[in-house]
């Protein structure tokens, strides 16, 4: 069931990585609604990534808090990690894992089934869904560590989709995709915000957006910076001179 | 239990015993290789070794002990890695590094008072001289060990394939993976002093290195794995006890030539590719 509300509303949030001495984020403070295509962008180290394992529970709220799809994100983690997809930055599968592309996009669906309950119907057609989205129905019985690095992209996209989500949080999406992929990602993303799943991407491919105003957030040592509207072509530059201009502060 | 298969009692019990554990070992041996946590099962073994001793030393059931011992290190592994931030592989190496200094201190003193302490069963294993008592728990952790894997198989399937994917994926993964270790250590500690401290790696490893050769599939392998070590565990036994052998080390050595084997004939090794 889908969660009334703004999909994200954090309220002055710190997080920090245990026995860390300051906070990879400082204050974050931020709302975003149903079906929003955010874009994040900021130099190396500036807690993209944080903000995006803030946001699912991964990483503590040590203040501040934070409700994800009308779930306080502290002592929820689970429950929010069900409803929001995260695609993980660079990953790349040994030849010998023992998984199949099918088997890994159902474990999308694991923390939906919960404890001790085996897939079912509702569950296979919700990855043959997935796997149809990303055009990878062929293939479903190929071991993943035999794919290429862009194939196993699409795969973990499709795991993250299985789980019909709210949310989806994208880390480099573009990063191991040839032009032809990353036009068909791009395309989904944009049929999948314009259903109502908000998408928030980490990414520095500016030319792979939608055909559509997106919001851009710029993070600088932990804080946002930024937090304007702008056009798809206009986000490159909008990320340099925000770049800048802290620098230059 | 295989009493109207096998008339003879001692061989029974060998075979029983061997049968119980190998299954035991190669079901959670598929877990420990896939996760790359191999030296997990030779720490604990180690623990256990430790634990017994100090049991001798206390007068103490030395196969309880042990059990104590083996469960300690594996609450510990992960706390440890966690909280002093070293990795797995480190951590058991500081656990492995304090459980021999424990029980060499306590071989050593007990010979100092003149207590005799034979370290050789515990090190390599005695199929002949185990009480039913003794089996029944084996029959029973082997059960818990199969139980385990498939009660829990999604999310144990989900932590071998990556844990951080698995708990983006709103997995629960701590409590998954410290009830895992808890049934290793669990295993280790039973199978001690059938298999031995030392040869216990090759049950926990060697069969589940042999399915790999062979199945594309984790479910494959959680069927494949414990069925060679039983057959080979069952030979190993019946065998070793006809020409007067050592069981538990004739069996080692028939998994890691089955291995070799294995490894030779693998089809993920060929290359089926033909040029039309």
């Amino acid at each position: 069931m889908t969660s009334v509300g703004p999909a994200i509303e954090i309220q002055g949030v710190y997080t920090a990585y245990e026995g860390a001495e300051r906070p990879t984020l400082t204050d974050v403070s931020l709302t975003i609604g149903r079906g929003e295509y955010v874009v994040i962008g900021g130099p190396n180290g500036a807690g993209k990534t944080t903000l995006l394992e803030t946001i699912n529970g991964m990483l503590p709220i040590t203040h501040g808090n934070a409700l994800v799809c009308g779930h306080n994100v502290r002592g929820n983690g689970v429950q929010v990690r069900c409803r929001v997809g995260y695609l993980l930055q660079n990953f790349s599968f040994d030849p010998l894992t023992p998984f199949t592309v099918e088997e890994v996009v159902m474990m999308g669906r694991f923390g939906k089934m919960g404890l001790f309950r085996k897939p079912g119907k509702e569950d296979h057609d919700a990855v043959k869904k997935a796997l149809a989205l990303l055009e990878i129905e062929d293939l479903a019985d190929r071991p993943i560590g035999h794919l290429s690095g862009g194939q196993q992209q699409k795969v973990l996209l499709a795991q993250n989709l299985a789980r019909d989500p709210e949310i989806l949080l994208l880390d480099e999406p573009f990063s191991n995709l040839d032009m032809f992929a990353r036009e068909a990602i791009n395309r989904l993303l944009t049929r999948l915000v314009i259903d109502g799943i908000t998408v928030i991407i980490v990414s520095h491919a500016f030319d792979d957006l939608p055909d559509r105003p997106v919001r851009v957030l710029v993070m600088q040592e932990g804080k946002i910076a930024l937090d304007r509207e702008c056009s798809p072509g206009e986000v490159e530059q909008v990320i340099r001179n925000a770049g800048n201009g802290t620098r230059n502060a | 239990m295989l009493e109207f298969l096998i008339p003879n009692n001692i061989v029974c019990h060998a075979v029983e015993a061997m049968l119980f554990a190998s299954v035991a070992c190669a079901v959670l041996g598929v877990i420990i290789t896939q996760i790359q946590i191999s030296s997990i099962g030779f720490t604990m073994a180690h623990a256990a070794f430790a634990g017994a001793a100090v049991g001798m030393f206390l007068s103490l059931n030395s196969t309880i002990c042990a059990i104590i011992a083996g469960v300690c290190v594996a609450f510990l592994i992960g706390p440890l890695s966690d909280k002093a931030r070293v990795s797995a592989d480190t951590a058991l190496g500081l656990l492995f590094g304090i459980s021999m200094a424990v029980a060499i201190f306590f071989i050593a003193y007990m010979q100092t008072l003149g207590k005799g302490f034979s370290a050789m069963g515990l090190l390599f294993g005695d199929v002949i001289s185990l009480y039913r008592e003794e089996i029944y728990l084996l029959a029973i952790i082997c059960v818990v060990a199969v139980v385990f894997v498939v009660v829990l198989y999604k999310e144990i399937t989900g932590i071998i394939f990556n844990k951080k994917i698995a708990e983006s994926v709103g997995i629960r993964v701590k409590p998954v993976y410290y009830a895992m270790l808890f049934v290793i250590a669990l295993t280790v500690a039973l199978c001690i002093p059938i298999i031995g401290g030392l040869l216990l790696y090759v049950w926990l490893v060697t069969p589940a290195a042999i399915a790999l050769q062979f199945c594309y599939r984790l479910s494959a392998m959680f069927v494949v794995a414990p069925l060679v070590a039983a057959a080979i565990s069952v030979s190993g036994a019946l065998a070793g006890l006809e020409y007067s052998l050592p069981v538990a080390p004739l069996t080692a050595v028939l998994l890691s030539l089955v291995f070799i084997i294995a490894v030779v004939i693998s089809p993920k090794r060929r290359i089926t590719f033909r040029k039309s």
